[in-house]
């Protein structure tokens, strides 16, 4: 009877979810640009809710397109801080980024060492397993903070943030683990000298330093707004190793 | 208004309600661990029921919602076991009323 009852539940919610089939548009055919951006700067989830608040400011409902799907000589983030942050600042954001290294570095030559520190304690059963689960899908979600913080909130500091996490995940499970710095620091460095020469190239091709001289595309597509989503990438690998190295320091003790 | 917006509202109401007996269990439970339990139960719950209703009442959104329940799922119970296993390694004693210890591995009080 109990197992009736389960298959019951069963196909109706398997009922349910072929049922959305039909409202939910298939794989590739979504307009990332109208939904994205008209949501993310209406602060609504609802078209219809867009729409309406569009007609109450005297707006025609086509000016969503015009508005936020055109294209956008200037800059073509939807979001704004991103903009601000990477685009016009971008100079600011690499003082910022030189300020974690340096509090990095310091922390390195304060707490660093050569051996991982054991605490003698092993741990928990449940955690053990999970983290095996958990990492992969962890370092996937910092990747998508940052590959789209032109998009939607988030960007190179707290997906590189997450992936620290990851890495702290895997210290506090794993007594033996120990991530080498010679790995962290070299995707640290590389990344820090390729935001860099991404600074000249816009110097060289556009005359200012950071210059954004690739085409900036559609207002709200995953490909737009010229160098910002790249540059959003160095920025989010940099901040993930350099604070997985930080870590690292703190797990290490001489010997 | 749509059968699935009126399912979708039904359910984040039902979310909301489950934070509620989550506070409410904060608040009432006598030590960390009956806490710990009420809380993290009642907030996985609710982040179910609230998550799959905005993904019930809007649709385009029912994918990503139902991603965030499996991560969710995933997260809030092991930290919840992690927090209660430390807690009893570092020496918080349980409540006078706790009858069994299975974690010392007998049926002391």
């Amino acid at each position: 009877m109990r197992r009736l009852y389960a298959i019951l539940i069963a196909a109706g919610f398997v009922y349910m979810m072929l049922s959305f089939l039909g409202v939910v548009p298939g794989y590739g055919n979504i307009d990332l640009c109208s939904r994205v951006s008209s949501s993310f700067l209406l602060k609504d989830v609802s078209e219809q809710n867009a729409k309406n608040w569009l007609m109450a400011k005297g707006l025609e409902t086509k000016s969503i397109e015009k508005v936020y799907g055109e294209k956008n000589k200037e800059d073509g983030c939807a979001n704004v801080v991103t903009s601000i942050v990477v685009n016009y600042r971008s100079f600011d954001t690499l003082g910022e980024v030189t300020v974690l290294f340096t509090a990095a570095l310091g922390v390195g030559l304060i707490l660093g060492g050569t051996r991982r520190k054991k605490y003698g304690l092993l741990p928990n059963f449940v955690f053990r397993e999970s983290t095996r689960i958990l990492v992969p899908l962890i370092i996937l979600f910092g990747a998508y903070i940052f590959v789209h913080g032109h998009l939607t909130p988030g960007g190179g500091f707290p997906g590189g943030t997450i992936i620290a996490a990851a890495a702290l995940l895997l210290y506090l499970a794993d007594e033996e683990f120990f991530l080498s710095k010679v790995s962290t620091g070299a995707l640290e460095g590389s990344m820090g000298g390729l935001y860099v020469i991404a600074g000249l190239l816009g110097l060289a091709i556009g005359g200012y330093f950071l210059y954004n001289f690739l085409p900036t595309g559609r207002v709200g597509n995953l490909i737009s707004s010229g160098i910002v989503p790249i540059v959003y990438t160095f920025i989010g690998l940099k901040v993930g190793a350099e604070l997985s190295g930080l870590i690292t320091d703190l797990h290490s003790e001489e010997g | 208004m749509s059968w699935n917006e009126m399912l979708g509202q039904i359910l984040m109401v039902v979310g909301g309600f489950f934070y509620f007996l989550g506070g409410l269990g904060m608040i009432r439970m006598p030590d960390v661990y009956n806490r710990l339990q009420a809380g993290t139960k009642a907030t996985t719950l609710g982040t179910f029921s609230t998550v799959l209703g905005v993904g019930i009442a809007y649709p385009p959104f029912l994918i990503k919602s139902l991603i965030i329940i499996a991560f969710v799922a995933l997260t809030n119970p092991v930290g919840s076991s992690v927090l209660a296993r430390a807690s009893y390694l570092a020496g918080v004693k349980p409540a006078p009323i706790t009858k069994v210890d299975e974690y010392k591995g007998g049926e002391s009080s």
